[in-house]
C-alpha cells in the first residue's frame, strides 16, 4: 500500500492501461509539454508516451470531443479532458448526440469507447467555472457515469472506464485533487455499478457522491458523536449504471433517505433518488425523503454567497439534524 | 482528359442506380413503407459516384443526412439500405436508423449525421487515427452548402491544415440549405472559406461524374501520400424538396427545368454512346439496376420491424 493523492491515481491508471494498449490515447487542452494539464493530471505524460498519444488541442472543445469519436470509430481508446465540466457544454453535441446514440443508431456496427475526463465543482472561480453538471447527463440514455470520491476509486473506475467500452463522463473534482487514499500496489478495478457504504447505519440513509461524500461522511460522524444517531452513508461512484440495490436495501433498513450533492437541487440527481425511492420503497418510508444540494442559483465567486448555495460541513449537519428532529 | 469506357460505364451503372434507388424511394414514402425524415438527393447524383468512385474500399467516408447515393457508391447493399429506410430490423443499423444517421462498417462508411455540420468535428478524429495507425487511407467528409456556416466547419479546417490530415471534404453544393438560398447565408463562397486555412480548394462541374472523378483522384493521392488536406465543392441542385413533402415554393420554376436540362445520369450515358459504347451494354445495365431496385423494395417490404424490449434499456 502507498497513500497517492486522487489526481496522481488518474494518471497512474491512465499510464497503466497505456503501457499494455497502444490503441489507448489521450486528447484534450494543454495537456501535453508544457502546461502538462490544467491540474496536473496529465503531468509526465508525455514524456513516456509522445505527442503521438498525448494530443494537445487548440481551444475548441467540440473537436476534442469529436476527435475522441472519430478516432474511436477507427478502434482507438480516448480519454478526452475537458478543462472545466462547465467547458462541456461547449461539446454537447458530441456528447449528447454522438457518443450516446453512437451503438444504437449504428445497429451496434460502432461504439464509442470514450471517456470523456472534467473535473466540476466549486473552488471559487465562479459560475463559469465551478457547475455540477451530472444530473443532465444523467437524463440521456448511452452515457454512462463515474463520479469518483477519493484516490482508490478513481484509480480503480478509471481503468475500468477505459476498456469499458461506452462513453464514459468520468467527473473529477476540483477540490479533491489533492486529497490522498492507501493505494495498493497491485493491479486493482473497481466495477461500474458497486456502490461503497462509507459509514454503516440504521437510523437514515445519507447518499453522497464526489467531493460531498467527503464532507457528508464528516458531518455524519459529528451527528452521531453530538447525538448519538446511527446514519448509514452510501458513495454510489457511479450514477449510471447506478447501485440502486444498495440504496434501497439501506433505506429499507433505515426507513429514511437524505440525497447529497453539489449540483442544483433542481432536477438534480437527488431528485431522481427520491423519486425512485418514492416508487419503489414507499412502504418502507417512516419520513418523506429529504435533498440537500446546491440552491438554484448560479455558483457565486464571493465567499460569503459561495457559502450560502453550495452545502457545507455545517450546512449538512444542520438539515440532517433537523430532517431527524434531533436535538 | 477521358477516363476508360470501361470506368465510365462502371460509373453510370451506379448513377443508375442511384436515380432508381431514389425514384423508388420516393414511392415507397408514399405508400408509407420508408418512414421517418428522409432527405432526397435527385440530381445530385454525380457528386457522390464521382469522388467516391476515386476512393478505395478501405477509405472512409462521412456522409450527409442526403446520403443515399454515397451509401450506393460506397458500396452499399441496395436490400440493407431499403430495409433501414423502412426500419426494418435486416437494415444496415437494424431498424434504428433510419434514413439520416445510416453506418455501413463492413465499407468503412462512418454513418451519416442527422445535425448538420457533426461530421466535422468526427473527421477530426478519423484523420488523426489514421496517421496515428500509419494506415494509408483518407477520409472523404461529405457535406451541403448551408453546413459549411457551421462554427465546426472552421474547426476542422484548422486542425486538417494544422496536423496535415488525409481529409478531403466534399461539399455538395446544391445551392439551398433547406429553402434558404446560400447566397444568403454568406459573403464567402464555400471554395474560398479554405483558402485562410491554407487547404486546396477546388470547383467542379457536380453533375459531371468524369470530371469530378478525375480532380478527386488527384486530391485523394495528395491526401495520402502527402498529407494534404483539400476541399471539392461540386457544383450542382437538388430537384426535390428540402424533405420528402417539401413543396418547394421558394425556387423559380426555370431554375429546376434549367438543372434537369443537365441531368447527371443522362449526360454519363451520352457520353458513353458518344465513345461508341453499344446501346444493348447500356440497356443491360438499366435493366439489371431496375431488378435489383424492385427486389430491394420487396426485400425491404418483407421485412419484420424490430421490437422493443425492455431491457434494452440504459
Amino acid at each position: 500500500m502507498k497513500k497517492v493523492k486522487y489526481k496522481d491515481a488518474i494518471r497512474e491508471a491512465m499510464m497503466e492501461e497505456m503501457a499494455k494498449d497502444p490503441d489507448i490515447i489521450l486528447v484534450g487542452e494543454d495537456i501535453a509539454k508544457g502546461y502538462e494539464g490544467c491540474f496536473g493530471v496529465t503531468k509526465g505524460l508525455c514524456q513516456v508516451f509522445g505527442e503521438e498519444r498525448i494530443i494537445d488541442m487548440p481551444i475548441c472543445e467540440a473537436s476534442v470531443i469529436g476527435c475522441a469519436l472519430g478516432a474511436a470509430q477507427l478502434g482507438i481508446k480516448v480519454i478526452a479532458e475537458v478543462m472545466f465540466e462547465d467547458f462541456i457544454t461547449v461539446c454537447f453535441d458530441g456528447i449528447v448526440n454522438q457518443a450516446a446514440k453512437l451503438k444504437t443508431l449504428s445497429g451496434g456496427q460502432y461504439n464509442a469507447s470514450v471517456v470523456i475526463r472534467a473535473p466540476g465543482g466549486s473552488a471559487g472561480y465562479g459560475a463559469q467555472h465551478s457547475q455540477c453538471l451530472e444530473s443532465i447527463f444523467m437524463h440521456v440514455p448511452g452515457l454512462y457515469i463515474a463520479i469518483p470520491s477519493n484516490a482508490y476509486d478513481a484509480k480503480g473506475l478509471m481503468k475500468t472506464a477505459i476498456n469499458f467500452g461506452g462513453p464514459v463522463l468520468f467527473f473529477e473534482h476540483q477540490k479533491l485533487y489533492n486529497t490522498e487514499a492507501e493505494i495498493p500496489d497491485d493491479e486493482y478495478t473497481i466495477p461500474f455499478g458497486k456502490g461503497n457504504v462509507l459509514n454503516t447505519g440504521k437510523d437514515v440513509t445519507v447518499v453522497a457522491f464526489s467531493y460531498m461524500a467527503l464532507l457528508a461522511l464528516d458531518a455524519c460522524k459529528s451527528l452521531e458523536s453530538s447525538y448519538g444517531v446511527s446514519i448509514e452513508v452510501i458513495d454510489p461512484r457511479t450514477l449510471v449504471p447506478l447501485d440502486f440495490e444498495m440504496i434501497s436495501a439501506s433505506v429499507k433498513k433505515t426507513g429514511r433517505l437524505v440525497t447529497v450533492e453539489e449540483g442544483v437541487l433542481r432536477g438534480g440527481v437527488g431528485s431522481e433518488l427520491v423519486a425512485r425511492i418514492g416508487e419503489e420503497c414507499f412502504d418502507y418510508l417512516d419520513a418523506p425523503t429529504k435533498r440537500i444540494a446546491s440552491l438554484n442559483f448560479q455558483i457565486p465567486i464571493s465567499p460569503l454567497m459561495e457559502k450560502a448555495v453550495i452545502p457545507n460541513k455545517d450546512s449538512i449537519i444542520s438539515e440532517i439534524a433537523a430532517y431527524l428532529n434531533l436535538k | 482528359m477521358n477516363i476508360e469506357n470501361n470506368l465510365l460505364l462502371e460509373f453510370f451503372a451506379k448513377l443508375f442506380l442511384c436515380r432508381r434507388f431514389e425514384e423508388k424511394v420516393y414511392q415507397l414514402i408514399l405508400d408509407g413503407v420508408v418512414l421517418g425524415s428522409v432527405h432526397l438527393s435527385l440530381g445530385e447524383e454525380a457528386a457522390a459516384v464521382g469522388t467516391i468512385g476515386a476512393l478505395e474500399k478501405s477509405d472512409y467516408i462521412l456522409p450527409t443526412h442526403r446520403g443515399h447515393c454515397q451509401h450506393l457508391a460506397k458500396g452499399a447493399d441496395p436490400n440493407r439500405l431499403m430495409a433501414e429506410l423502412a426500419c426494418k430490423e435486416s437494415g444496415y443499423c437494424r431498424g434504428n436508423s433510419g434514413s439520416i444517421h445510416i453506418f455501413d462498417k463492413e465499407n468503412n462508411n462512418l454513418g451519416s449525421n442527422g445535425i448538420i455540420g457533426a461530421q466535422f468535428p468526427i473527421a477530426v478524429g478519423v484523420g488523426r487515427a489514421i496517421k496515428y495507425k500509419k494506415m494509408k487511407d483518407c477520409v472523404a467528409c461529405f457535406t451541403g452548402d448551408g453546413a459549411t456556416n457551421q462554427g465546426w466547419f472552421y474547426e476542422l479546417l484548422n486542425l486538417a491544415s494544422l496536423w496535415s490530415l488525409p481529409v478531403i471534404i466534399i461539399c455538395v453544393n446544391n445551392l439551398y440549405g433547406m429553402g434558404t438560398p446560400y447566397c444568403n447565408t454568406s459573403l464567402v463562397s464555400v471554395n474560398e472559406k479554405p483558402r485562410l486555412f491554407k487547404i486546396r480548394s477546388e470547383v467542379v462541374d457536380g453533375n459531371d461524374v468524369e470530371a469530378i472523378y478525375l480532380i478527386m483522384k488527384e486530391l485523394v493521392y495528395l491526401a495520402k501520400t502527402e498529407g494534404k488536406p483539400a476541399l471539392l465543392e461540386c457544383l450542382t441542385y437538388r430537384w426535390m424538396g428540402h424533405s420528402a413533402f417539401d413543396q418547394r415554393p421558394y425556387r423559380p420554376k426555370e431554375e429546376i427545368a434549367k438543372w434537369k436540362s443537365m441531368d447527371p445520369v443522362k449526360r454519363a450515358e451520352n457520353k458513353l454512346r458518344q465513345r461508341g459504347v453499344n446501346s444493348k451494354v447500356i440497356d443491360e445495365i438499366k435493366d439489371k439496376v431496375n431488378n435489383q431496385v424492385e427486389e430491394a423494395a420487396d426485400f425491404a417490404i418483407k421485412s419484420k420491424f424490430p421490437e422493443f424490449d425492455t431491457s434494452m434499456q440504459m
